[in-house]
């Protein structure tokens, strides 16, 4: 009888070891650049973003991924000129990587080391604060990258022969839920 | 007494067979993963492989067999741990899990160079356009001065100069032109939207009014060499050519509305 007991609790302990990790999974994204020319201000938004994360021991991963031709400012041949300069056919999607303590998901603001892959290039961002709001099984979470062009090697296109900025902040808002 | 005990015994062992059965399975499955990939990566027989191998030693078996460098060990080692630890070590989600198709994630140099040469194209219509406006706005000025007196119809130098401007005018009017027409068109870029809208759409009123500008110009000019005053269709020359650099003018602005003025 005692190795029967022992083996049911060899058995039920199976799915408990199973069920230690999750998965995050992104409901809604909006990723907004701004762009800064002396005539002109310019927001492009994506909301074509997949996300996803995996926590495993105590450190959770994320993925974040957006196909560059997404992005809509407004004006359709200057989405093309933007597909054109960030060679966003040859490196078609945007991806963001973090990792976070898993102790730290349920935190007001999110403090992350971000990897940013875009234009065939990769930068990283340390420290970036991202603001999170939970409303009961959803994550609103905010934040600003602060990504320039020159991170990603991108010659600033320019108007009338002056360039834009250097500066192009991507502005994250995203909805998570976890699975 | 004894009978129940024997049945006893025989559920005890069933159980235990069972449940030692599940207690392994997932080594089980890990060990035939691994020989998988070991097989499929390597090309070794089951063969040469151990009889009973654990999921490293079954890559490190294989690894040495076929004779492959540090690099494709560690390759090699890195899918074996990979996969062997899928069920107990998840790892990080990739673009796959994402669900992005091939398509969205493949790279497409041919569409890259397209958009280049687009890009190239319509930098130099841009340029050209915006010097356009040079011997255009010169046209409509001289073209104040072109209009004969009663008594002036004998002199022809303002008309000449007003003709020779305008000619240049229409000359990188058409070469500004040619840029646009000739820029490569991207598939599946969807309708125009934006400021290029209005742009494509001044097309209608510029373009037309570009080659009738000429034209009524030239029908004018015959009518003062004749000594007449233009009549017919010739004498709204003017009225067409303003409407057409009106035109041309709103096509520039267009294409770079909304503009936000900040220094």
């Amino acid at each position: 009888m005692k190795n029967l007991c022992f083996l049911a609790v060899l058995l039920l302990a199976l799915p408990v070891y199973a069920q230690g990790d999750h998965a995050w999974l992104l409901d809604q994204s909006s990723l907004t650049y701004h762009m800064s020319h002396p005539l002109h201000e310019v927001d492009g938004t994506s909301h074509a973003a997949k996300g996803k994360g995996v926590c495993h021991a105590g450190v959770c991963d994320f993925l974040l991924a957006a196909p560059v031709k997404t992005f809509d400012s407004g004006d359709s041949n200057r989405d093309l000129h933007m597909l054109q300069v960030t060679r966003g056919a040859e490196f078609p999607v945007v991806v963001v990587r973090f990792r976070i303590p898993e102790s730290a998901v349920n935190l007001p603001t999110l403090d992350c080391d971000l990897e940013v892959q875009f234009a065939g290039n990769t930068a990283h961002y340390a420290h970036v604060s991202f603001q999170q709001q939970i409303d009961g099984k959803a994550h609103h979470i905010t934040g600003v990258v602060p990504s320039t062009l020159s991170d990603f090697k991108i010659p600033p296109p320019s108007f009338f022969t002056v360039p834009i900025k250097n500066e192009i902040p991507v502005r994250v808002d995203t909805t998570w839920h976890q699975q | 007494m004894a009978m129940a005990a024997h049945v006893s015994a025989v559920r005890f062992g069933v159980l235990g067979a069972i449940g030692v059965t599940l207690l392994f399975s997932p080594l089980l499955w890990a060990q035939t993963v691994v020989t998988a990939v070991a097989d499929s990566a390597t090309a070794v027989s089951y063969d040469s492989l151990p009889d009973a191998p654990t999921p490293t030693d079954a890559v490190l078996t294989a690894d040495v067999d076929a004779g492959l460098d540090s690099s494709s060990f560690g390759s090699l080692f890195q899918q074996s741990a990979t996969l062997s630890s899928h069920s107990q070590n998840p790892a990080p989600p990739s673009l796959s899990d994402l669900g992005l198709t091939p398509d969205q994630t493949k790279a497409d140099p041919d569409a890259q160079a397209r958009l280049d040469r687009r890009t190239q194209m319509l930098k130099i219509h841009q340029r050209l356009g915006l010097l356009t406006t040079i011997p255009i706005a010169a046209a409509c000025f001289s073209g104040a001065g072109a209009v004969p007196d009663r008594n002036t119809y004998g002199d022809t130098t303002s008309r000449d100069v007003h003709v020779g401007i305008a000619a240049a005018a229409i000359g990188m009017y058409a070469a500004t032109a040619f840029y646009a027409i000739r820029a490569p068109r991207i598939p599946d870029s969807g309708p125009a939207r934006g400021g290029i809208k209005i742009h494509k759409y001044l097309i209608w009123i510029h373009a037309p009014g570009m080659i009738l500008t000429p034209i009524l110009g030239t029908m004018a000019f015959n009518d003062i060499a004749n000594g007449h005053k233009p009549g017919g269709i010739e004498q709204y020359h003017q009225e067409v050519a303003v409407t057409t650099a009106v035109a041309y003018a709103a096509s520039i602005i267009a294409v770079s509305w909304p503009i936000h003025l900040h220094f």
